[in-house]
């Protein structure tokens, strides 16, 4: 039971972080109908800019977060005005061929500015005191063993429901909202009504940004370590699929599909793996196992249907 | 950068020459190769300072038999192509009669085939890959096979340590592989339980949460970790913060700083196999060698240094006994095939089994503090 409810504590951990990471990818396709394949490199600048802004700089970890997310938005911008835009005409593939350029350069260009050791996240207490995000806010004894959840879970749980929450309004309730929909829709007609097309795909990319900073800050929490130039690989690789899962384009389907990803991966990891007594490795072979069959039986993924054109 | 290289160039160009100006003629001639320049330099140093301590130690003491003892070095910058070059000259000087090298595994592997067609000894204290010792009656090193320390381990945590129930997470590579079923077949010997085995991908698992879980389940004492330092040390802080206490074990992949400024505090208590290790609690003989070794040089000397004055030692203690021919040489060192009749050197005792693989047990460290020392607890 208590191994249980551990496993569940995982999952819901790396499922919200692929989440707020698959968002950046549906946001992105829904308005311009291109996969950032540089994404996940900008989850792990994120990543690298909490680190060096709290051991670096010495910002408290809320400093360094919001140092993240402006980091990650002024990137996620300027990703979009550099590499993007002078493609926005060209034919798609052009602009694909161009995001998997970017990923491989800001790859390299975090070797050289970051070093290619793995580094460790910062203690955020002084020496010999816990700090908030370690100490238990939870802790239940069952039978031998015990359920812990330290304040750490409660941060990047309450970080990735906000940021959803806050994600859905813009997109459903607000004036830029309604010009990302519109955009969306048709961007030829949307100019026509007056809205600075440019200025909307822009916003979009840096609200990615903005969430995959904060994804990348919460792993590197979590795992407190191997903060390192090739971390946004293979998460971008599985958040990709968690968007194409619940239904590219869709922002509440990013959000479920994560969440599937991350506790699939968990299942298989702690149960499936040892039970047929493979490799843990597999365990992510069942989570893309399942994206095949899933987009099988519905191609447009799981809330895809007729939400992908109004994102 | 140029004028570093210079200087670099020109010590190296001395210590080539002065022993040839030194010793010319009748003199006893060994090779020893290894990484002298490059990004293994450091460790150059050491088996460069070591041997030219063995050599001048035995000289003092009047040579071998009337005649001077001398060292010819070689460099192969820790790469295969110039261990190819090395291995190319060395065979063919018929005055070479044993060569103590090469360091790093690609090398000791590269020249592996040179040495046998020239039925020369390659005698290595540092090399530590499986296949070093295969297929080459001339191959021989006075440290542990990599997978040596998974055998080790097992009998260490039953036997030094007394647990009885232990999880393994390996890397799932080469290395961590031959560690993971070496280890795994001992506990099966010794009757230790394994209570799972999880295998994890360097640089892609991150969340080892579920593997700590696992571990836990299973009532784990111990958790041996059969990787390299940044997921070694991502697995104690991991486990830390979850609250999982069992005792770390590792092979010496682990072994840097690495492991200590990624595992911080966690790190802690760790204990990881080495070759070879000065501590307080070190031999007699290893002292008055570090003694001697930091009179001279003005450092301390390091476990490379150690095995590298062990291995010449034993050379020239067989070129003492037998002559200065190859295949006698080979032959003596071969003989080394049991403790009783291993050479006794400031690293314990070197023997070797069928391979030439050297069966002299490892010794273990502890992190302490963020330091690596000499576990208070070793294997006899």
């Amino acid at each position: 039971m208590e191994f249980f409810l551990n496993q569940l504590l995982n999952a819901l951990i790396l499922g919200g972080i692929y989440a707020l990471i698959a968002v950046g990818y549906t946001l992105v396709y829904g308005i311009v109908k291109l996969i950032n394949f540089a994404h996940g490199e900008v989850y792990m600048f994120g990543a690298f800019l909490g680190v060096v802004s709290i051991a670096g700089l010495g910002l408290p970890f809320w400093g360094g977060l919001a140092a993240a997310v402006a980091g990650c938005a002024l990137l996620g911008l300027l990703i979009e005005y550099l590499a993007y835009r002078p493609l926005r005409q060209a034919p798609r593939l052009a602009a694909l061929i161009t995001a998997v350029g970017v990923s491989l350069f800001l790859q390299n260009f975090a070797m050289l500015v970051w070093g290619s050791e793995p580094r460790a996240f910062p203690e955020l207490a002084p020496p010999g005191q816990e700090h908030f995000f370690k100490r238990a806010f939870f802790r239940a004894q069952l039978g031998e063993g015990e359920v812990f959840i330290p304040g750490k879970f409660l941060f990047i749980w309450g970080a990735t429901l906000a940021l959803m929450l806050l994600l859905d309004w813009i997109v459903q309730r607000t004036r830029m909202g309604k010009a990302m929909r519109a955009c969306s829709l048709d961007k030829g007609a949307a100019a026509l009504m007056g809205i600075d097309v440019n200025w909307v795909i822009s916003f979009t990319f840096m609200l990615g940004a903005a969430a995959a900073a904060v994804a990348g800050v919460s792993y590197g929490l979590y795992i407190g370590s191997q903060i390192s130039f090739r971390m946004g690989v293979y998460p971008g690789v599985i958040a990709f699929s968690a968007a194409v899962l619940g239904g590219i384009g869709n922002l509440r389907g990013a959000f479920v599909g994560g969440a599937i990803m991350g506790i699939v991966e968990v299942a298989a990891r702690a149960y499936v793996c040892p039970w047929l007594n493979i490799s843990g490795g597999y365990s992510v072979a069942f989570a893309f196992a399942l994206l095949i069959g899933a987009i099988l039986v519905r191609p447009t993924g799981i809330l895809g249907s007729t939400a992908v054109d109004r994102s | 950068m140029g004028a570093i290289r210079q200087i670099l160039l020109a010590a190296l160009a001395a210590f080539i020459a002065l022993p040839r100006l030194a010793g010319a003629g009748e003199s006893i001639k060994i090779g020893v190769a290894g990484p002298f320049t490059g990004s293994g330099a450091m460790y150059g140093v050491m088996i460069r300072n070591a041997a030219i301590l063995a050599l001048a130690e035995v000289n003092a003491r009047g040579g071998i038999a009337g005649r001077s003892v001398e060292a010819e070095f070689g460099d192969d910058e820790g790469k295969n192509d110039k261990a190819v070059t090395v291995a190319r000259k060395f065979a063919a000087d018929p005055e070479i009669c044993m060569v103590i090298g090469h360091f790093n595994s690609t090398c000791s592997l590269a020249g592996k085939p040179i040495y046998k067609d020239a039925e020369v000894v390659q005698f290595s204290p540092g090399s530590t890959n499986v296949h070093v010792c295969e297929g080459s009656d001339y191959t021989f090193r006075n440290l542990y096979r990599d997978d040596y320390q998974g055998t080790f381990l097992a009998n260490y945590l039953k036997k030094a340590l007394a647990l009885e129930r232990v999880a393994v997470f390996f890397d799932n590579d080469d290395y961590g592989k031959g560690l993971k079923d070496a280890f795994v077949k001992q506990a099966g010997a010794v009757g230790l339980q394994v209570v799972t085995v999880q295998d994890y991908v360097r640089e892609k698992t991150t969340d080892f949460a579920p593997l700590l879980d696992l571990a836990k389940k299973g009532d784990a004492q111990a958790i041996f970790i059969a990787g390299l330092y940044a997921e070694g040390g991502a697995i104690v802080k991991q486990a830390r913060e979850k609250g999982v206490k069992t005792q770390f074990l590792g092979g010496d992949g682990l072994f840097g700083p690495g492991f200590t400024e990624i595992g911080g505090a966690a790190a802690d208590g760790t204990l990881i196999t080495t070759p070879f290790m000065f501590g307080p609690s070190s031999s007699q003989a290893a002292k008055d060698f570090a003694r001697r070794f930091a009179e001279r040089f003005g450092r301390e000397p390091d476990t490379w240094a150690a095995l590298t004055y062990d291995a010449v030692t034993m050379a020239l203690e067989g070129i003492r006994a037998v002559g200065t021919d190859r295949n006698d040489l080979r032959d003596w060192m071969a003989g080394h095939d049991s403790l009783e009749k291993g050479f006794k050197g400031i690293t314990g005792v070197t023997y070797f089994d069928a391979n030439g693989d050297c069966l002299k047990p490892a010794m273990v460290a502890l992190v302490q503090g963020g330091s690596f020392v000499l576990a208070p607890k070793q294997m006899e």
